[in-house]
């Protein structure tokens, strides 16, 4: 009896914290549902009548659209292009380890291990010199660019975990290398496809710095909206950045709940595997 | 013998010449492969970091109009003798140094605390909740921050009033702007930390933790001895990548302070950004992404080292 009574303390604990730790996040949540003035009330209100006033007004307009449809298109074709082509080379090193297979994955890592300023700075002065700022394509590229770093390390960890003679049957058995790599290896490793896709698609959506750098009004996303919403202009408009804020962070959230088991593997450019 | 080996031959390509069996010889593959990246690399990479490596050599602004002039080492030796770059490396350094070791000793705790959490009603709500915090755009999370702190009315100055205490400017006030923002910092990194001591945790053998209660170790014993001694490469890359990506913190001072009030919350990152992108100073900010890259540089091949520690010691095991 007492041991039941002590493990359900133990498991409200458990909740208290997670709680305490979502409760800023929530706190935005709830004050998407409130007036102006309810927003700055004092003391604060934790007890009101929700409205979707808010969410209308975003939703109705034309900047929201058209900032919230550059996150989609940049998160989601970078990423695809980045997984695409960083499987193929993880092949590459995982099977045929080219001489400079250590030297590339180091030089690799290096690009994410930089501050974003430093990474951009070159990028940016290239990009003035040629005309490619304000571009989609030459955004998109960049960004896939960025995610490819990420995306060979955990497929060519997952790689490394099947066995090569996979390969070997494939040739005595007549395949060509394009079938080894598309119809054996491909899905053997689709766990490790999954969450490089996710966790790429993580990082561009919530990128700031680069899109603001190199980036201009056609190709600001959400975070450069709320940045600059935030850091220009005197009174800031809370009902609109509570409810932008809540839109914004859902999708990533929800990527958590549903890819719990990727989430070391993507925070550790799979070097960690395993699941918690 | 081998079973594997069928006589219909299920991958039996239908075209086996010309360019599909030039690029399918091993000789040539892993180029092919290769290639797509590597591309991508030596025009986004290789390209922009030799213009960065060559202007950092040039006296070059921006907003003058002028070409850049041949100016040897002088962006150089001016950012090193400049004190303030010393404050914002050693306040990078400081904010780091107390960050990472708030987020892994807190992490740490937590981590032993979610251990045996199996059977927690509803776990993967409770985690995701726990975890939200860093997969949150940190540009909205500073927002939100921001209405948190905001010293009319932010509910936690909205707290600390009714406790009886003097109202605190969180981010306006120079003295307490730096511990607002690390606070930010260790809110938002800490469930990380958590992540990687579960890892950690969870590579720790059943049967040598029972031999350990058996043996009667005490709780501090065990730690050391059994949960340290298999964790410990688990928890070194975690901490690393932490001490990384704390040292690029720039999204959340951007969106909370922009460095301010003074230099109070001035990390390097936005001070190159500052420099780059406010005073259009191209050379002299060059010279300073040259010497990030290489203090970078330094900690990829720390992180690479306990990789190469780790397997070795998979290995050997």
């Amino acid at each position: 009896m007492s041991g039941r009574l002590s493990q359900g303390l133990y498991h409200a604990v458990l909740w208290l914290v997670a709680l305490v730790f979502f409760a800023p996040v929530f706190w935005i949540v709830l004050s998407s549902f409130k007036t102006a003035s309810q927003i700055l009330a004092v003391p604060p209100l934790l007890v009101f009548r929700p409205t979707l006033a808010n969410y209308a007004r975003l939703f109705a307009q034309p900047a929201f659209e058209h900032h919230f449809f550059n996150s989609v298109v940049l998160s989601v074709l970078a990423v695809l292009i980045a997984v695409a082509v960083s499987f193929l080379a993880a092949f590459a090193f995982s099977r045929f380890r080219p001489g400079a297979t250590n030297f590339l994955m180091f030089l690799l890592l290096s690009i994410r291990m930089l501050p974003g300023s430093a990474a951009i700075l070159p990028v940016y002065l290239m990009y003035v010199a040629f005309g490619w700022k304000d571009s989609y394509i030459w955004m998109t590229l960049f960004y896939a660019m960025f995610s490819i770093p990420f995306s060979v390390w955990i497929l060519k960890g997952f790689i490394d975990g099947v066995s090569p003679r996979f390969d070997e049957t494939g040739i005595v058995n007549g395949a060509s290398w394009l079938s080894i790599i598309a119809r054996l290896t491909f899905p053997q490793v689709l766990p490790g496809v999954v969450a490089a896709l996710i966790f790429n698609f993580i990082f561009v959506w919530n990128e700031f710095l680069f899109n603001y750098i190199i980036g201009g009004i056609n190709t600001a996303n959400i975070p450069v909206l709320l940045a600059t919403n935030l850091s220009h202009g005197g009174g800031i408009d809370w009902t609109f950045l509570s409810s932008l804020t809540t839109v914004y962070i859902l999708p990533p959230i929800i990527a958590v709940y549903f890819f719990q088991r990727f989430l070391l593997v993507g925070m550790t450019f799979g070097t960690v595997r395993g699941e918690v | 013998m081998s079973l594997a080996v069928s006589s219909r031959r299920p991958f039996a390509s239908r075209h086996r010449s010309g360019l599909i069996a030039f690029f399918g010889r091993r000789e040539v593959l892993p180029a092919v492969l290769i290639c797509p990246v590597l591309l991508f690399f030596i025009v986004w990479d290789t390209i922009p970091t030799l213009w960065l490596l060559g202007l950092s050599f040039y006296r070059f602004s921006l907003t003058s109009g002028r070409p850049p002039i041949f100016s040897g080492l002088y962006n150089y030796t001016s950012i090193l003798n400049d004190a303030e770059t010393w404050f914002d490396l050693s306040r990078t350094f400081i904010f780091v140094l107390l960050a990472v070791g708030i987020e892994t000793v807190a992490g740490m705790l937590l981590g032993l605390l979610f251990w045996r959490s199996d059977r927690l009603p509803g776990r993967r709500v409770a985690l995701t909740l726990l975890f939200a915090p860093m997969v949150v755009t940190p540009v909205a999370a500073g927002t939100f921050w921001r209405l948190i702190y905001d010293p009319t009315f932010g509910i936690l100055d909205w707290f600390i009033r009714s406790l009886g205490f003097a109202p605190v400017r969180f981010l306006s006030d120079a003295n307490v702007a730096f511990s607002a923002v690390l606070a930010v910092d260790v809110w938002m990194w800490t469930p990380f930390m958590v992540l990687m001591a579960l890892a950690a945790l969870a590579s720790v053998p059943k049967a040598e933790l029972e031999a350990a209660e058996i043996d009667r170790l005490t709780w501090l014993q065990r730690f050391r001895l059994v949960i340290l001694y298999h964790g410990k490469f688990i928890l070194m890359l975690g901490i690393l990548l932490r001490t990384i990506d704390a040292f690029k913190t720039m999204d959340l001072i951007f969106d909370m302070t922009y460095g301010g009030p003074g230099t109070a919350t001035e990390l390097v990152a936005m001070t190159l950004f500052r420099r780059a992108f406010e005073d259009f100073n191209m050379g002299s900010s060059s010279a300073l992404a040259v010497i990030l890259l290489l203090i970078s540089i330094a900690f990829t091949v720390t992180f690479l080292y306990v990789l190469y520690l780790r397997e070795r010691k998979a290995a050997l095991a």
